[in-house]
């Protein structure tokens, strides 16, 4: 056979993967290539048979034709492939959150495992997890199309107005609001000079005393400063830049810091004083502002997405 | 603004396409000779198209094939089955149905 036909059929053979009509498709492509050669040019050389192969077509169109009727996702899937990612990495992610949180891996049969990890690592771990979501996602769904059966899959109703999000994001700023952030955050800043702190135990007039040790007053006053500076840093450059991005910034920035801090814990940093363990509910409030913080992280995420969206389906 | 008429002609070849290779396989003949028979008659098939086409009819079960390997060179012959006139009658029936209405309806909007 023919170099130039021997690749060119070994092209369009790669492209039709592995169906067990595949040799039959080749024979028929190879047959029909040499009998045109032969009418057409009067002999099955390498000559003539370039000249038909170049009529025939490339080999990954050809291949597409006889893969037309065979989906891998049924598009009226493709709703449910976006929307049960999204749940599923919501979930996924909180769990993400809180195993970084308690510095404690994760284990839920069969599909999860979420591993100890320090700040760099859980920043490279959350997309990680998405495409993971994705892909199970998308698994399941290649085998309900497959088994061609009717198969009515749950729609879940997220009652959330993503509409009214992107709106609100785009409102314009206003100046009242940032004076009024700038002076409680301004007040925050005295109170922290004056005291070395911003969480108290008593604030009896002869005396404030902190919630924790100086050490700890300061590293978590200064975190708590760095938090709400980026939430009053972000409404300003709001009104220089009107983008999405901002937020997310803002919000990634947020979840970094308190990163940084869940990841340098301080020895003996609660005093003990009450009839509790009080650990445990310092844990649950940062677990609580760090949850607090990743929805906010994924709405941000989410709008830009739809925005993106939306940009592009307009452009086609 | 030039619109592309070729995806409007592919998708409304999709089923003239079925009728034209039913009529054809009336008698068995192999691929090639087809795309030559229709080129007399001034239309052009492409054999990229024509080969998954067959192989779809025949899944169906209303063409079917055999390879002849008599001469040097083998070739796959198809030719209509049972279930593939019975498909082809009802399908020129839609057609010719479809032909009506819209000449009708040409005819109306010729009158406006």
């Amino acid at each position: 056979m023919s170099k130039r036909l021997e690749n060119y059929l070994e092209e369009i053979s790669h492209y039709l993967g592995t169906g067990k009509e595949k040799q039959e498709i080749l024979t028929e492509i190879k047959s029909h290539i040499m009998e045109k050669a032969e009418q057409e040019f009067g002999n099955v050389g390498e000559e003539s048979i370039e000249r038909v192969i170049e009529t025939y077509g490339n080999p990954q169109e050809v291949a597409e034709k006889y893969m037309d009727d065979q989906q891998i996702i049924a598009p009226t899937f493709k709703g449910h492939l976006l929307r049960y990612t999204a749940v599923l990495f919501f979930v996924h992610f909180a769990l993400t959150v809180l195993a970084f949180i308690f510095k404690t891996r994760m284990l839920i049969l069969p599909f999860f495992y979420i591993p100890k990890m320090d700040n760099f690592q859980a920043l490279f771990y959350f997309p990680m997890i998405f495409i993971y979501d994705l892909g199970l996602v998308g698994i399941i769904l290649y085998f309900v199309t497959q088994s061609r059966k009717d198969i009515r899959l749950p729609w879940p109703k997220l009652k959330l107005n993503w509409q009214k999000m992107i709106d609100k994001g785009q409102e314009k700023p206003k100046i009242l609001l940032l004076i009024l952030m700038f002076l409680g955050y301004a007040a925050l800043v005295f109170v922290y000079i004056t005291y070395h702190t911003l969480f108290f135990k008593s604030l009896n007039p002869g005396g404030v005393e902190s919630l924790f040790s100086p050490e700890a007053s300061r590293w978590y006053s200064l975190a708590l400063l760095s938090i709400l500076g980026a939430g009053v840093l972000a409404y300003l450059v709001k009104f220089f830049i009107r983008s999405e991005w901002v937020n997310l910034l803002r919000s990634a920035a947020q979840l970094l810091i308190l990163g940084i801090v869940i990841n340098r814990p301080i020895e003996n940093a609660i005093r003990e004083f009450f009839y509790f363990d009080t650990h445990l509910v310092a844990d649950l409030i940062v677990a609580l502002i760090a949850l607090l913080l990743a929805i906010d992280f994924m709405k941000n995420l989410i709008i830009l997405g739809i925005k993106a969206f939306r940009k592009k389906s307009l452009a086609q | 603004m030039a619109i592309d008429i070729g995806p409007f002609e592919t998708e409304m070849n999709r089923g003239f396409l079925q009728v034209l290779v039913l009529v054809l396989l009336e008698k068995d003949k192999y691929g090639y000779l087809m795309v030559k028979q229709l080129e007399e008659k001034g239309y052009v098939l492409e054999e990229n198209t024509l080969y998954p086409l067959l192989r779809r009819l025949e899944k169906k079960g209303l063409i079917k094939s055999k390879w002849d390997i008599s001469e040097d060179r083998p070739r796959k012959f198809y030719v209509i089955t049972k279930d593939g006139r019975d498909v082809r009658a009802e399908l020129l029936k839609i057609g010719r149905l479809q032909n009506k209405i819209l000449n009708h309806l040409l005819k109306e909007n010729q009158n406006v």
